[in-house]
């Protein structure tokens, strides 16, 4: 059985055949060639796949493909304008906070919404908005370092 | 050597390959898309032990859309392993842990795939699970695997069984010693097995190319060994064996298979491949890792100790008991270093301690982020607590007062030239305010050491070919998963090349083109490819400034490099565009082609003879420990560390954070449980807890400067040291705060609500 659905992603209007049963995070990685949307527990418990779902940051494996008919979605591809990396990216890559960068899209998608929705988050909001995202390589220090420093800048004063 | 004299050493550049990271190109191995690859999977033992009977293939075969249905049958008659040859790509005869591979699948889909492991029939015969190796050691246990002898340097005594190794550390004349100490204290420590959990799942993809080739993908962090593991099983030269590495997403040891000949993925599916001569990809699941892929063991570890009135150490014994897992894999490398370890890195006069690494029906050790050194400390540093309690003395003085000073040996080394222990003990002891902050009830400091050998292992080579344009291509053995090769390594060229670091491109491993190297493991990248790499850039630049020499008429020692040209010093209108020598190359040299090798028989006779300086830290933390809930919250953490010579800063600090996360993780929530069956409780991240940036605290990371190392320009080692000191740390933190000496891992609410519980208990 296959499902006909349309959706955006990173600005693109896309129209697929999908298997009602797979998951958003096989469908934008295997069907739309979104290889930003990183693989790894399949629970939603790690955050690599973390996607924007309509300016809401989600877990892309424990969302039907379905479920995404009509909404707009966010990969970490959609994020510079060209050449020019977002703020958020460039400050992952500044603050060292890129270690084998297998976490970094999901990060820079969860902290993006969270810039979106606080110019000037606190240690407490920081914490809340990535505590979904494991990273195994850094030790959350230059994570955290990143993203004030691209708050700062998105703020003008970096 | 200070850093003004470097132009880029001593700087944090932006990390090689960060854009494509941060814009989520499809460089990893789980990226891969090969043109008409089949589905590769992996059916896996259901019993933890059992002798394989039968297995009947054919109702998965003639399912439509499968391609090849392989057993060891399948496959040349051919074991492999390190310390013992003890074990085949797929098991044979019989499955000695629940994840053992038994057959495999190449299907048109994943789907295809599941549908026809299914259909495998596999008859088995149980046989008693054995997964505490103190009861396996024991001559009535049953044995693990019937063909292998004892280890030759058992103890006479010894009378065990399914030991694959055996370390013996001696000293002196410590029961002697022990009976003339004053006190003498005597515990015993245990850690858990914990996954490293790197994020990207391990693949595998393999294809026979038309000129009878195999090429192999990997996300491997030791390419060398997959290729010798893949020729070996399956019969072939290893000029007919190609290893290419992806992006790795985090290794941490995990990812070392070839290194471990142990839970290999690619020799199964090259074996796929070859049979359906098509290519073929197989990508583990998360769960599937947990329960298949190499690990940190386990260790039981007995430590007495024997000290004088006034705090010297006089004697320790121990014993120590390490999980070696199914097979042999890294187990007698990381029990022998736990072993070593156990010994401690203070002035030891008199020592007798047994380690013996013991098969069990659970899945085979690893060499995760210092094998060995954390279960080590945990024993070692929080015994040094306890006796220090013993003796009422300051945990940091009884620590300095058994400190070594250069000359000294510690046990597993002859001889220390600069020795930065006493001061990293120090520093942190002033960063956390030892003595001096004042702590709210159930908050407690503690402290902890630790120590890291990088030295031993083989050497490796590095390539540095000048373009001709005047850019450099270089080449190592080593992988980059946000450590040296793509940090470090290619600022060493540009400093030694006199070339913008942009200017410099660290290739991913092709076993056809890279230098042998041993593997991205044991701390090892800039101490074996950042000293091959200085060599190859140097022999590199002196082509360059002979070429120039003749043209500039002048001698090759008056020539250096800059701004991308080659000038006289001091008279920089004398110049020649470094294009111009680079491409007039061809016609005289071929084209600048650096070699350089990391020779590691020659360092260890200079360490041999002007002694060694190892990495030494100290970690120190504040905790708060609630009292109804055994939840332990880190409020401070301070961690010192001498790495030598730092050449990227940000690298360094990252992989001592990193280090310490994992560690922390350890400490407090890691571990991978097991039913009486050998089946793995906690298999996915759901039930396989790891820190997540509420449990890590912000990390302060203190570099001590002035005790040179090995590596090039006196760099040591950054990435493993870091995981040594944090369970002891937190463990004495919290006897510090609530009384408990917990002495197993992890210190989970759990574990310590249960502690405290029992303390309460005995006390009324």
């Amino acid at each position: 059985m296959s499902l006909e659905i349309s959706l955006t992603v990173n600005g693109k209007q896309h129209r697929a055949s999908i298997d009602p049963s797979s998951s958003l995070l096989d469908f934008l990685r295997d069907t739309l060639g979104y290889k930003g949307v990183k693989i790894c527990c399949n629970t939603g418990e790690c955050g690599a796949c973390t996607i924007l779902f309509n300016g809401k940051p989600v877990n892309s494996c424990v969302v039907l493909a379905p479920d995404a008919a009509g909404a707009q979605i966010l990969t970490v591809e959609g994020l510079a304008e060209g050449d020019k990396l977002h703020p958020v990216q460039q400050a992952f890559i500044d603050t060292g906070a890129v270690q084998c960068g297998y976490c970094t899209p999901g990060f820079i998608i969860s902290v993006k919404a969270l810039l979106d929705r606080s110019k000037n988050p606190t240690e407490e909001e920081i914490e809340e908005a990535v505590s979904g995202n494991i990273c195994r390589c850094t030790g959350y220090a230059k994570i955290v370092e990143a993203i004030e420093i691209a708050a700062q800048r998105m703020e003008g004063k970096g | 050597m200070a850093k003004a004299e470097y132009t880029v050493l001593g700087t944090s550049i932006p990390r090689m390959g960060g854009v494509e990271r941060v814009t989520g190109a499809g460089i990893f191995g789980i990226d891969l898309m090969l043109q008409d690859a089949l589905c590769g999977g992996i059916l896996r033992s259901q019993y933890a032990h059992a002798k394989i009977v039968s297995i009947d293939t054919s109702e998965a075969k003639a399912i439509a859309g499968v391609h090849a249905v392989v057993t060891a049958a399948d496959a040349p008659d051919v074991r492999y392993g390190r310390t013992y040859i003890d074990r085949y790509m797929l098991a044979k005869h019989k499955a000695r842990y629940m994840g053992d591979p038994v057959a495999a699948v190449a299907a048109d889909s994943q789907a295809i795939v599941k549908q026809a492991l299914k259909k495998i029939k596999v008859v088995y015969e149980s046989l008693p699970v054995v997964l505490d190796p103190e009861e396996t050691m024991k001559p009535s246990a049953p044995t693990l695997h019937d063909d292998m002898p004892l280890p030759a340097n058992l103890p006479k005594d010894a009378n065990v069984k399914n030991v694959c190794s055996y370390t013996g550390v001696h000293v002196g004349d410590p029961e002697k010693a022990m009976a003339e100490a004053d006190v003498v204290v005597d515990e015993v420590y245990e850690t858990k097995m914990i996954h490293p959990q790197y994020l990207e799942p391990r693949i595998a993809a393999a294809r026979l190319e038309v000129d009878g080739r195999l090429t192999v993908w990997a996300n491997a962090q030791a390419p060398f060994s997959v290729r010798t593991d893949v020729a070996r099983l399956l019969n072939l030269p290893l000029n007919k064996v190609r290893v290419l590495t992806t992006e790795i997403g985090g290794g941490f040891g995990g990812k070392a298979s070839g290194i471990t000949s142990g839970a290999a993925i690619e020799p199964i599916c090259a074996l796929l491949a070859m049979k359906t001569k098509r290519a073929v990809m197989i990508v583990l699941d998360k769960a599937e890792e947990t329960i298949s892929t190499t690990i940190r063991s386990g260790a039981r570890m007995y430590i007495k100790t024997g000290v004088k009135k006034d705090g010297t150490i006089v004697a320790r014994q121990g014993k120590v008991v390490f999980d070696a897992g199914a097979y042999s894999g890294f187990g007698a490398m990381a029990g022998a270093r736990c072993t070593q370890m156990l010994g401690g890195w203070y002035l030891m006069p008199n020592v007798r301690i047994d380690g013996y690494v013991v098969y069990t029906n659970k899945q085979v050790c690893g060499p995760v982020r210092g094998p060995g050194g954390p279960q080590a400390a945990f024993a070692v540093e929080s015994h040094m607590d306890s006796i220090a309690a013993k003796l009422n003395m300051d945990p940091v003085d009884f620590r300095l007062k058994n400190t070594p000073k250069a000359g000294d040996k510690i046990i597993g080394v002859a001889k220390l030239r600069d020795v930065s222990l006493g001061e990293t003990i120090r520093m942190a002891a002033e960063k956390i305010g030892w003595g001096k902050i004042k702590l709210e009830k159930n908050q407690g400091i503690g402290i902890a050491t630790g120590s890291w050998i990088e030295g031993s292992g083989p050497g490796g080579g590095a390539i540095v070919k000048v373009n001709e344009d005047g850019s450099a291509t270089v080449h190592i053995g080593k992988v980059d998963f946000g450590t040296a090769p793509r940090f470090g390594i290619p600022m060493i060229v540009a400093e030694e090349l006199g070339i913008p670091v942009e200017d410099v491109t660290v290739t991913n491993v092709d076993t056809d083109a890279s230098p042998w190297d041993a593997g991205t493991v044991g701390s090892r990248s800039m101490l074996v490819s950042g000293n091959a790499t200085r060599l190859a850039a140097i022999d590199a630049r002196n082509q360059l400034l002979r070429m120039a020499a003749r043209q500039l008429e002048a001698s090759p020692d008056d020539l250096e490099i800059k701004d991308r040209q080659i000038r006289v010093k001091g008279t920089p209108a004398k110049a020649l565009a470094l294009a111009v020598v680079a491409t007039a190359a061809h016609n005289e040299i071929g084209e600048v082609i650096g070699r350089g090798y990391f020779d590691s028989k020659a360092m260890a006779e200079e360490e041999k003879e002007r002694g060694s300086s190892q990495p030494f830290t100290t970690h120190a933390c504040i905790v708060e420990v609630d009292t109804n809930t055994g939840n332990v919250k880190i409020l401070k953490y301070v961690a010192v560390h001498d790495v030598g010579f730092v050449i990227h800063p940000k690298a360094v600090e990252g992989q001592i954070e990193g280090a310490t996360a994992m560690s922390i993780g350890q400490a407090l929530c890691e571990q991978v449980l097991f039913d009486e069956k050998g089946k793995t409780l906690n298999p996915t991240f759901v039930d396989y807890l790891m820190p997540t940036l509420n449990m890590i605290p912000k990390i302060e990371t203190v570099l001590i400067k002035g005790y040179p190392g090995a590596g090039p320009y006196g760099t040591k080692g950054a990435g493993e040291i870091g995981c040594v000191p944090p369970p002891p740390a937190i463990a004495n933190a919290i006897y510090n705060a609530v009384g408990v000496r917990i002495r197993q891992l992890p210190l989970s609410p759990e574990n310590v609500l249960r502690a405290i519980r029992e303390k309460k208990k005995s006390a009324s």
